[in-house]
């Protein structure tokens, strides 16, 4: 009887473990609020964009693809080779300007602990964000190209396909990394997420638009 | 009493004409030029105006030296103003230069403009 009841016992503790010892992703990301900002209102003054740290995580869960997050937070690279907010991290030397090496994101979180913040970090989302907008499909590389490099000139402030200017993310590995529906948002109005970012709002139709969100979706 | 009234009045006036007035200084331009063009112009022409910004080794084009006082004397005050707001191809220049028109208003555009002819030392063309 004895023995039965410690076997009960040693049963009902183990399944109660995990639920006891499971991670609490808010409390795990509330941490990331001394770089990150975790509420809103984005910065709506150039002073208050200078004093940045890190990307604004209020609309993460609009922003990005929650298997993309789990794997960074475990192992942070670089995405803004020049830093969050470029302006802050160059030094000139005479008359030219060159990227002093930005701080890099020192989290290195557990698979298990890096689940629970991408879990709550997908709850942060917009809900004036329209979903089931970006149309991805078959699209033309050339014309992609053409839109993007010649006409938009995006390469001359990000790296696309290992070429390209510092100042904004690099596009590598950005398919992986963000929402079609939130590049289809940021692309047509930029400052509607970051009233003072530094790339300028093209006057793009749906189709250009359209063009512009499946080459992203599609560098992996 | 009537003087004291008058003289109250007035000095409502006074106050609300210092308020609009400095209303309409934020309005009309919420950031200095010095700020928007740190921000928004240095990433390609470089903190110095000389054209070397970060983005610079990687574009097609050379970006605008803005110290070269015969470059920049060549251009009137509208063709740089219209540069800035509706990008270089408007004026036939690079593609590369964008459109600043959802991000500057005419105002800061005009502060720019005239930031732009401190760094060159020179005045603009004739339009």
């Amino acid at each position: 009887m004895i023995k039965r009841g410690i076997t009960v016992f040693a049963l009902a503790l183990l399944l109660a473990v995990p639920s006891a010892f499971a991670a609490d992703g808010a409390a795990i990301v509330k941490k990331c609020g001394s770089c990150h900002k975790l509420t809103g209102p984005a910065a709506k003054t150039i002073k208050e964009v200078r004093e940045r740290k890190a990307p604004d995580l209020f609309y993460a869960g609009s922003k990005f693809n929650k298997d993309w997050l789990v794997g960074y937070i475990q192992n942070p690279t670089v995405i803004r080779p020049a830093g969050t907010v470029y302006a802050n991290h160059i030094k000139t030397t005479g008359d030219t300007d060159t990227v002093v090496t930005p701080p890099k994101c020192e989290s290195k979180l557990s698979a298990g602990d890096a689940a629970a913040a991408a879990d709550y970090l997908m709850t942060l989302k917009d809900p004036k964000m329209k979903t089931g907008v970006a149309k991805l499909g078959e699209f033309s590389n050339a014309k992609a190209k053409m839109l993007i490099i010649k006409t938009e000139a995006c390469n001359g402030c990000h790296q696309i396909q290992g070429n390209g200017g510092v100042s904004c993310p690099t596009w590598e590995g950005i398919g992986k990394r963000l929402n079609p529906d939130w590049v289809y948002s940021f692309v047509q109005n930029p400052e509607y997420w970051d009233p003072k970012i530094w790339m300028g709002k093209r006057d793009l139709d749906e189709a250009s638009v359209q063009l512009i969100v499946n080459f992203i979706a599609a560098q992996k | 009493m009537k003087k004291i009234v008058i003289s109250k009045f007035s000095a409502v006036l006074v106050a609300a004409a210092i308020i609009l007035m400095g209303g309409m200084t934020v309005s009309a331009s919420a950031e200095t030029a010095n700020d928007n063009y740190n921000l928004y112009c240095v990433q390609c022409h470089g903190s110095a105006g000389t054209g070397k910004g970060i983005n610079a080794p990687f574009l097609a084009v050379a970006p605008r030296n803005h110290t070269d006082p015969k470059a920049m004397g060549e251009l009137s005050d509208a063709n740089v103003a219209l540069a800035i707001k509706e990008g270089g191809s408007a004026v036939g220049k690079s593609t590369q230069m964008p459109s600043w028109k959802h991000s500057l208003t005419d105002a800061e555009i005009k502060d720019i403009v005239a930031l732009l002819r401190q760094k060159c030392k020179c005045t603009g063309a004739a339009k």
